[in-house]
């Protein structure tokens, strides 16, 4: 396609900057979406893909740059904005009413629905819909007895019912079986040839080879590859694209790591599954020996099976099947509880939802650790400030006062308090997951340090993050997680990371 | 690495504002205003009924706590209230909420009676109050223990199987009044045998206010103190606070989550033969008249602490004594009271809505 065919694009993006904070989600982005055309929207978790589709649906206002709807200039201000702009979306958590029908969701979100609602007319309206777009829905069924399939199909409707000309679907595959997801990207055809113009985030390769004619890149909120025909470009390319050319100049390891390579075992899994709260196996047949003295990166898009391994570790998730052994630990038993007494401590992936105590201060939270980690019954507040001011001083990250209550701290600085307590223990085994997720520059270079000064104490490490050049730059070796399965161990010394890419998004070979 | 040297900068947070962001004026302003304007509202309801609203809030005053008998009345009557009240508290601490008070207090009552009727003449005094307040503690943890079992194994919402209680603990007691320990013949009154005048508690230095009272206090310094003095307290706060965060710290959250309905319930159950030992003397259908369902309430008012708690049940039990004053003086129904009780926690829901953390 060439864009004398399009002149004016549906929606165009140019230097659009949004801030959270100090923190940057998007940088000088510049993104162009032109009728009929799927255009890929791919990078990591934090490329800042989500940050850049709520802007122009209208959930964030940009700090910087033009958006440009049909060659007029907007600020779009509100979603209900967007859809009058034309602008529709469809979200990773489906947005429709379970309790009502799938029409009566539908009339719910249409401005010229009637205050006397018609059945028959809304109905048929979805049915023909349906058969033209082949969007196979049955509009009298309840929403909460769809599939997941079925469910988005009517969400898609929705947004198409409501006038879309512009349709941004947030990683909709990631919950679609092959099978499913083929008939998405059929529908997405047809809406194409239609002259609708589709913006599609996705993590995977093969998926934007299959569907998009166009894509761009973000990274770390910038925008590295614009408006490319993917077909131009080999796998590793696109990868590279994604996960980044060059390591940070951050923390280095001194010296090679092979010394350290058959350290004792501290804990060993042999084919563990640990199954998910919702009956699926978030960690299928892992094997693997976490060493003292190491640091094991664990790598993988979100959801891989990152989180089931910190909670089996912990003691918080327990086996379905296989083995965990604890050579190195001196454990009394399994329990959390045990565990923690022996030495392992981790640095939650969300501390806000799962250790931070609501109308507890720090000290409290001191207090809690103390006592857990030495297996006392007896919780010393009043001590805690002391021992934490120690800590603080040791650790250099600077948390807040003691006496501040955690749960009215921001996020960074909740972190800080945690990291404080688990880089300062003198473990036999921490999990640290995601430890550096919205610190600033110094902190984050502070807590690397600590990690590879933990390492070199004896500790093991076991370092989760989607930051592949942190995983790099502080690993001796990289497991990659995909579906729960180990796709690989890669030594972080000379990592191929167009390979370590490749594993993250498509698994083992 | 030289960055490494320096110290990563020192965030200062400010203090967050509080929820509405008004001045503390404004805001008490605003809750002045509202409890005026339910007062306001219940004289304008006793009003078409026929009463004088300018002297019924004397009538309710004179009969409830001005006047040092019916004081004393109100404060007897707050007994069970405030026990069961607490039993509310605990469990809510660690997030836990306990519906089932009243079941409690009436199982404690049934439990009383039976180890009063079982030790018969031969023991009284003390050694007798031990045993049946023991026994009731048992019988009201075991009531509530149930649910806290069910809810710690097999996930049953406690709220829901703590309400459902209440009613077989109803008809529990009705079976041991009917069949069991019924005193007299089928044409008195139904009424179980009564406990020995022994090991009923005797007054307090001439006043109609028992031993129970004093005890009252006792327990809510106590229960106050093991929230905030002990480490049972501490991680009943933290299992409750975010039972996610206790599991990753290892507590026992199950067992503490249990340890609270026990407690909870065990000190319901004291509630019961407190009030059947200092005001009853025996069971008799309807003898607990919602008490457990007040003490819910005085327990939500008082925001689950302690003190705050005793104040809100023994002004619940103020308002339901103020009831018969209304009959005599005002030609009222009793009951009429009940509409102002419903309008108080409307009020309470709105204020606590609007000004959220104001007064924590």
């Amino acid at each position: 396609m060439t864009t004398d065919a399009a002149p004016v694009p549906l929606l165009e993006v140019q230097g659009l900057t949004k801030r959270f904070g100090s923190l940057v989600a998007n940088d000088d982005v510049t993104f162009t979406v032109r009728a009929g055309e799927v255009h890929g929207l791919l990078g990591e978790n934090g490329a800042g893909k989500s940050t850049l589709v709520k802007s122009l649906y209208g959930i964030h206002q940009p700090d910087a740059g033009r958006v440009v709807v049909d060659g007029r200039d907007e600020r779009i201000a509100s979603p209900s904005h967007a859809r009058d702009l034309g602008i529709g979306m469809v979200f990773q958590d489906m947005r429709l009413i379970p309790a009502l029908t799938v029409w009566e969701n539908i009339a719910l979100q249409l401005r010229d629905t009637p205050r006397v609602l018609k059945p028959r007319d809304a109905q048929r309206a979805i049915t023909d819909a349906s058969a033209h777009y082949g969007l196979d829905v049955d509009p009298s069924a309840l929403v909460r007895d769809l599939s997941i399939g079925e469910w988005q199909r009517a969400e898609l409707l929705k947004v198409l019912l409501a006038g879309a000309r512009v349709l941004i679907l947030d990683e909709p595959t990631s919950v679609l079986t092959p099978q499913e997801a083929d008939a998405l990207f059929d529908v997405l055809r047809r809406l194409t040839a239609d002259g609708v113009g589709v913006i599609l985030i996705a993590h995977k390769i093969r998926e934007v080879r299959q569907i998009a004619d166009r894509v761009t890149v973000l990274r770390g909120g910038r925008t590295v590859l614009a408006d490319t025909d993917p077909h131009e470009l080999t796998d590793a390319e696109l990868v590279r694209a994604m996960v980044g050319t060059s390591v940070k100049p951050v923390s280095r390891r001194p010296e090679p790591t092979d010394e350290t390579a058959d350290a004792p075992v501290v804990v060993s899994l042999r084919g563990a599954s640990v199954l998910r709260p919702t009956g699926v196996l978030g960690l299928d047949g892992v094997d693997l020996d976490i060493r003292a003295g190491r640091i094991l990166g664990v790598a993988g898009i979100a959801g891989s099976g990152q989180g089931e391994l910190a909670d089996l570790l912990v003691g918080v998730a327990p086996l379905r099947s296989g083995s965990m052994e604890l050579p190195g630990l001196d454990a009394r038993g399994t329990t959390t509880g045990d565990l923690r007494v022996a030495g392992v401590v981790d640095v939650v992936a969300n501390p806000v939802h799962d250790y931070v105590v609501r109308g507890m201060t720090i000290s409290d939270h001191v207090a809690l650790w103390e006592a857990t980690t030495a297996g006392r019954r007896r919780f010393d507040v009043r001590g805690a400030a002391t021992t934490f001011a120690r800590r603080d001083e040791r650790a250099g990250l600077r948390a807040a006062d003691p006496s501040r209550r955690l749960d009215q701290l921001s996020g960074g600085n909740i972190q800080r308090v945690l990291l404080t307590l688990a880089l300062t223990q003198d473990a036999r085994l921490v999990i640290a997951s995601y430890p550096t997720r919205g610190l600033d520059v110094l902190t984050t270079e502070r807590t690397h340090a600590l990690l590879l000064e933990a390492r070199d104490r004896g500790e093991a490490v076991v370092l989760v993050s989607e930051d592949l050049d942190e995983l790099l730059a502080l690993s001796d070796e990289v497991v990659v997680l995909h579906h729960g399965r180990v796709a690989g161990t890669v030594p972080a010394v000379d990592a191929d990371r167009d390979r370590l890419g490749l594993l993250m998004t498509e698994g083992a070979a | 690495m030289s960055v490494l040297e320096k110290d990563p900068p020192k965030v200062v947070e400010p203090a967050r504002a509080t929820a509405s962001g008004q001045p503390f004026w404004r805001r008490l302003l605003f809750v002045v205003a509202a409890y005026l304007l339910c007062l306001a509202v219940f004289a304008a309801f006793a009003a078409t009924q026929g009463a004088d609203p300018a002297s019924i809030f004397t009538t309710m005053l004179q009969s409830s706590v001005l006047d040092w008998g019916t004081l004393q009345q109100t404060l007897v009557r707050s007994v069970p209230i405030v026990l069961a009240a607490l039993a509310c508290t605990i469990p809510a601490r660690a997030g836990l909420v306990n519906v089932g008070g009243e079941g409690q207090i009436i199982m404690g009552s049934v439990a009383a009676v039976g180890v009063g009727l079982a030790l018969g003449q031969a023991v009284g005094g003390p050694v007798a109050w031990l045993a049946i307040v023991a026994g009731a503690a048992v019988a009201g943890a075991v009531w509530c223990g149930i649910c806290g079992f069910l809810r710690v194994r097999l996930n049953a919402s406690e709220s829901v199987t703590t309400l459902f209680f209440n009613f077989i603990a109803a008809d529990v007691m009705l079976y041991v009044i009917y069949q069991v320990w019924r005193e007299g013949d089928a044409t008195s009154l139904p009424q179980s045998e009564p406990l020995t005048s022994d090991q009923l508690l005797p007054a307090v230095g001439g006043l109609q206010l028992t031993l129970a009272v004093p005890f009252m206090v006792l327990v809510v310094v106590g229960v106050w103190a093991l929230l905030k003095y002990t480490s049972w307290g501490f991680r009943l706060t933290v299992a409750g606070g975010n039972p996610t965060a206790a599991l990753r710290s290892g507590l026992p959250v199950r067992r503490i989550l249990l340890g609270s309905m026990l407690a909870g319930g065990a000190l319901a159950g004291i509630g019961g033969a407190l009030n059947v030992m200092g005001a009853e003397g025996a069971l008799r259908p309807g003898m607990t008249a919602t008490f457990g369902y007040v003490a819910f309430l005085a327990n939500f008012l008082g925001g689950s602490r302690p003190f705050p708690v005793l104040g809100a049940a023994v002004l619940f039990s103020a308002i339901a004594n103020s009831g018969n004053g209304l009959q005599l003086s005002e030609g009222l129904n009793g009951s009429a009271v009940n509409v102002l009780l419903g309008l108080i926690v409307l009020t309470m829901l709105v204020v606590s809505g609007r000004t959220k953390e104001a007064f924590s």
